[in-house]
C-alpha cells in the first residue's frame, strides 16, 4: 500500500478546459473550464455533476474523443503508466485564435492534423491501456458482427494473444467474468440477440478484453431498469475488487457513484466543486460544499422530505456555460452564502481550499482565515 | 401543504374505476409472416387485466420495469389506445365505449403530462401562442384580455417569468419546458393527471422544483394524480398508494409507504432492494444482498407470470400450483388496504 502512495498518480489532468463554439450564439460553450483531476493506482474515482457539468466531456477530451469543430481543447493530461506521457501534446498546435479586445472571436482549427496528433498521443493507451464503457451499449456494439467475434477482436489487438483461437477462449473466458449466462451460446449472438443488460455486460468483457490499465465507465447505469442496474453495479464492484483495475466512474446518479467509488469529484458549470473520500463527501452531515450539500437532500427520497411535504429544492437552473458570471459559478443557488462571504463569492472564484488532508473544496466559506 | 395522508377515506365513489384492462398488440415479424396472418402474428399483451380505483385528490404511483405496461395504462385512461377489453369509467360513465366525439368533453377533465419534454412541445410555436390555443379551449368565449389574464395567472402557477412567452421552446431549459407543459394542462381545468415520468428527463436539482410544483398543484386544485415512474423512491414520496405492475399486470396494491417498507409480493421486494442507494448500505451494515432470480424473458405460458424469476418459487422448490395455468393469482386482499397477486405472499 505504501508503495502504491508513492507512485504518481496514474491519470492527472491539470487545467483542462473543453471550449465549443456555438455559431448561432456567436460566443464559447465553457464545457470544461478548467479541471484539475488526479486518478491514483487502484483506485475508483466517481465524477458526480448535473448534466452539462462537464463530467464527460472532461473524460472524452482526455481520451481524444471530442472531435466536434470547432472546440478549443487546452491543459495537459498525462498518462503514468512506465513513464508519463503528455495525452494532449502538441494539439494546440494546429488552432488558431482570433482574438479582439481579449475574447476569443474566431477559432481556426485544421481538423485533420488536429486528429492526427491526437491519434499519435494516444497510440497503444486509449482502448488498450485505458478503456471505456459508456451509457448506450447498443450504439457501442457493431450491429453486424457477433458480440464474441468483437471481443475476440480487442483480444487480438491489444493482447499478446495473436492466434484465433486462443483469441476466442480468451473472448468466452471474458463473458463468463462479466456473469453473461451461457457464455458459449453468447458468443455467437449479434447485438440485437441481447437484452439492454446483457449488451453492457457484452460492452464491459470487450473493455476488459483489452486488458486495461484504467476502466472509464460513463454512466455505465443509466437508462436500465433498477433491477438490471443493481446487478451492473455489483458485476463492477465485483470486478473492481477481483481485478484491481483502476476505475474513473461517471454518474449523476450518486447512489451508483457512493457504491463503488473511493474518491469523489463534484462538477458543477465545467469546474471541480469538490474532491474527498466518498464517504466524507457523501456524508449529508459532515462540512461540505453547499452545492453538494443541497444536491444530496435535494434528491427525492422519502427521507428527504421536509415537515411541510415539500423536498428542499436547489431554487433557479443550472449554470448556463456561455455567460459565466463573475465569482462563484454556483453563487446564484447557493443557500449558505452570508454576508460575510458575500463579497468575495460576487467578485472572485474561489480555488479548491484544502479541508484535511484529502479534501479539497471551492467555496469561499472554507477559506483560510 | 400536508404530506400525502396514508389512508384515503373511501366513502365517495371512486373518480376513476379500471376494470380489467386489456390492451393486446398485435406484430408480424417480416413480409412473409404478413402476408399469412396465423403463422407470423404475435400477440404481446401489454396490459393485461389491470383494475384500480383512483379517488380525487388522491395519487396513485404505477411502478414497474420498462415494458410492463405502464405507460399503456395511462394512455389507455385518456383513450390514446383503443382498450382489447375491459372498463374504464370515469365518474360512473364508461369511456371505453364513448366514441373520440362523446369522450371530446371529458379532455377537459383527464389530461397528460408526457416524459418527452422536447416531444409534447411544438417547436416552432412561441410559448406565447402555446398556451393561448390551451386557454382558448379551456375557456371557450373568453375575449382577449381575458385570456392573455389567464396566461399570465398560468404562468404565475408554475414559477415563470412572463418574459418566457416570446421564446421557443428550444430556447428553455428542460425545467421550464416541462413547467409549460404543466402550465399548458392546467389551462382546460383538469381533474385527474396522468404524469407519465416527469421528472425523468431533468436534472437532480430541477426535479425536486418540479415535484414540489406539482405537489403544490395538487393541494390548490384538488387533483388526481396517476403518477407513472420507474423511479421508486420518488414513487415511494408522491403517491398516496402504489400499483405494482409487471408484465402487464398489477401484482401488488397499498398504501405507498407501507409496500415500499413491508413488499408482500416477491416482485416488489426484489424491485424495492434493487435501490442501489439501499444495497450499499445494507452491505454496509453487514446484511445479506437479497437473492436474485434468475432472468427469463420467455414468458411463461400459465400461472404466475413471475415465477421464472421469483425467489420463493425456486426456494419452495418449484411447487406445481406458481406455473399451473388454472390457478393464476389473483389480486387477494391481506388488510390494511393492501391486495396481492401471489400464492406465497412474504
Amino acid at each position: 500500500m505504501s508503495e502504491q502512495m508513492n507512485k504518481p498518480p496514474l491519470l492527472r489532468i491539470e487545467d483542462l478546459r473543453t471550449y465549443f463554439y456555438s455559431r448561432v450564439k456567436r460566443a464559447f460553450v465553457r464545457s470544461v473550464d478548467g479541471v484539475d483531476l488526479e486518478v491514483m493506482h487502484g483506485e475508483t474515482l466517481g465524477i458526480v455533476g448535473e448534466s452539462g457539468s462537464g463530467k464527460s466531456v472532461t473524460m472524452l477530451s482526455a481520451m481524444g474523443l471530442v472531435t466536434t469543430t470547432p472546440g478549443v481543447i487546452t491543459g495537459k493530461v498525462t498518462f503514468h503508466d512506465e513513464s508519463p506521457k503528455d495525452l494532449l501534446e502538441g494539439l494546440d498546435a494546429n488552432v488558431k485564435l482570433e482574438r479582439r479586445e481579449g475574447r476569443i472571436m474566431r477559432v481556426a482549427k485544421d481538423n485533420q492534423l488536429w486528429q492526427k496528433q491526437a491519434d499519435r498521443n494516444l497510440k497503444g493507451v486509449r482502448g488498450g491501456k485505458i478503456s471505456m464503457i459508456f451509457q448506450n451499449p447498443r450504439a457501442a456494439l457493431n450491429p453486424f458482427e457477433t458480440v464474441g467475434k468483437q471481443i475476440a477482436e480487442a483480444v487480438r489487438l491489444h493482447t499478446n494473444i495473436k492466434g484465433a483461437a486462443e483469441a476466442k477462449e480468451k473472448a468466452m473466458y471474458w463473458l463468463e467474468q462479466v456473469r453473461i449466462d451461457s457464455p458459449r451460446m453468447r458468443y455467437g449472438n449479434h447485438p440485437y440477440g441481447l437484452s439492454g443488460g446483457m449488451s453492457q455486460r457484452a460492452m464491459i468483457a470487450m473493455a476488459l478484453a483489452a486488458e486495461p490499465k484504467m476502466l472509464i465507465a460513463d454512466e455505465p447505469t443509466t437508462g436500465l431498469d433498477a433491477t438490471i442496474q443493481a446487478r451492473i453495479v455489483d458485476l463492477l464492484d465485483d470486478l473492481k475488487a477481483r481485478l484491481g483495475m483502476t476505475m474513473v466512474l461517471i454518474s449523476h446518479d450518486i447512489g451508483v457513484i457512493s457504491r463503488l467509488s473511493d474518491r469523489i469529484a463534484v462538477m458543477y458549470g465545467g469546474r471541480v466543486m469538490e474532491t474527498g473520500p466518498a464517504a466524507e463527501v457523501l456524508d449529508e452531515h459532515a462540512e461540505g460544499h453547499p452545492y453538494t450539500r443541497a444536491l444530496l437532500s435535494s434528491t427525492p427520497r422519502p427521507e428527504n422530505v421536509l415537515a411541510s411535504g415539500h423536498l428542499p429544492a436547489i431554487e433557479g437552473e443550472v449554470l448556463d456555460t456561455i455567460n459565466v458570471p463573475p465569482g462563484c459559478r454556483f453563487k446564484a443557488r447557493c443557500q449558505r452564502i452570508n454576508d460575510t462571504v458575500r463579497p468575495h463569492c460576487e467578485s472572485q472564484e474561489p480555488e479548491l481550499f484544502e479541508l484535511g488532508s484529502d479534501r479539497r473544496i471551492r467555496c469561499w466559506l472554507y477559506a483560510p482565515k | 401543504m400536508p404530506e400525502p395522508k396514508q389512508e384515503v377515506p373511501i366513502l365517495e365513489a371512486p373518480l376513476l374505476e379500471v376494470r380489467d384492462l386489456r390492451k393486446h398488440f398485435a406484430t408480424r415479424r417480416g413480409l412473409l409472416s404478413a402476408l399469412s396472418r396465423e403463422a407470423g402474428s404475435q400477440v404481446i399483451p401489454a396490459i393485461d387485466g389491470v383494475s384500480f380505483d383512483l379517488h380525487e385528490n388522491e395519487t396513485l404511483g404505477l411502478v414497474g420495469e420498462s415494458g410492463c405496461g405502464k405507460t399503456t395504462t395511462g394512455k389507455a385512461i385518456l383513450k390514446l389506445h383503443n382498450v382489447t377489453s375491459g372498463t374504464i369509467r370515469y365518474r360512473g360513465a364508461d369511456i371505453t365505449s364513448q366514441t373520440q366525439a362523446q369522450f371530446r368533453p371529458l379532455r377537459r377533465d383527464i389530461q397528460m403530462i408526457f416524459q418527452d419534454l422536447d416531444a409534447a412541445l411544438n417547436p416552432k410555436v412561441r410559448i406565447q401562442d402555446i398556451l393561448n390555443e390551451a386557454v382558448r379551449i379551456g375557456e371557450p368565449g373568453a375575449d382577449k384580455e381575458a385570456v392573455q389574464r389567464r396566461i399570465y395567472e398560468l404562468l404565475d402557477l408554475v414559477n415563470l417569468k412572463k418574459n418566457k412567452l416570446a421564446n421557443f421552446p428550444s430556447e428553455l431549459s428542460g425545467g421550464e419546458k416541462r413547467r409549460i407543459g404543466i402550465a399548458r394542462v392546467l389551462a382546460v381545468r383538469p381533474k385527474l393527471i396522468v404524469a407519465d415520468e416527469p421528472t425523468s428527463a431533468l436534472d437532480v436539482s430541477i426535479q425536486a422544483q418540479v415535484i414540489n410544483l406539482m405537489r403544490d398543484l395538487q393541494a390548490q386544485f384538488g387533483l388526481s394524480y396517476l403518477f407513472i415512474s420507474h423511479d421508486l423512491q420518488l414513487v415511494e414520496l408522491m403517491s398516496h398508494r402504489v400499483a405494482v405492475m409487471y408484465l402487464g399486470q398489477i401484482v401488488e396494491m397499498g398504501p405507498a409507504k407501507e409496500v415500499a417498507k413491508h413488499p408482500k409480493h416477491p416482485y416488489t421486494s426484489i424491485l424495492w432492494a434493487s435501490i442501489v442507494e439501499k444495497r450499499s448500505k445494507e452491505i454496509e451494515d453487514g446484511g445479506a444482498a437479497p437473492a436474485w432470480g434468475v432472468f427469463d424473458f420467455e414468458r411463461p405460458r400459465g400461472g404466475c407470470r413471475f415465477a421464472p424469476r421469483c425467489p420463493v418459487y425456486a426456494a419452495r422448490g418449484k411447487p406445481a400450483i406458481c406455473t399451473d395455468s388454472a390457478s393464476a393469482p389473483t389480486l387477494q386482499p391481506t388488510g390494511e388496504g393492501r391486495v396481492v397477486a401471489c400464492h406465497f405472499p412474504l
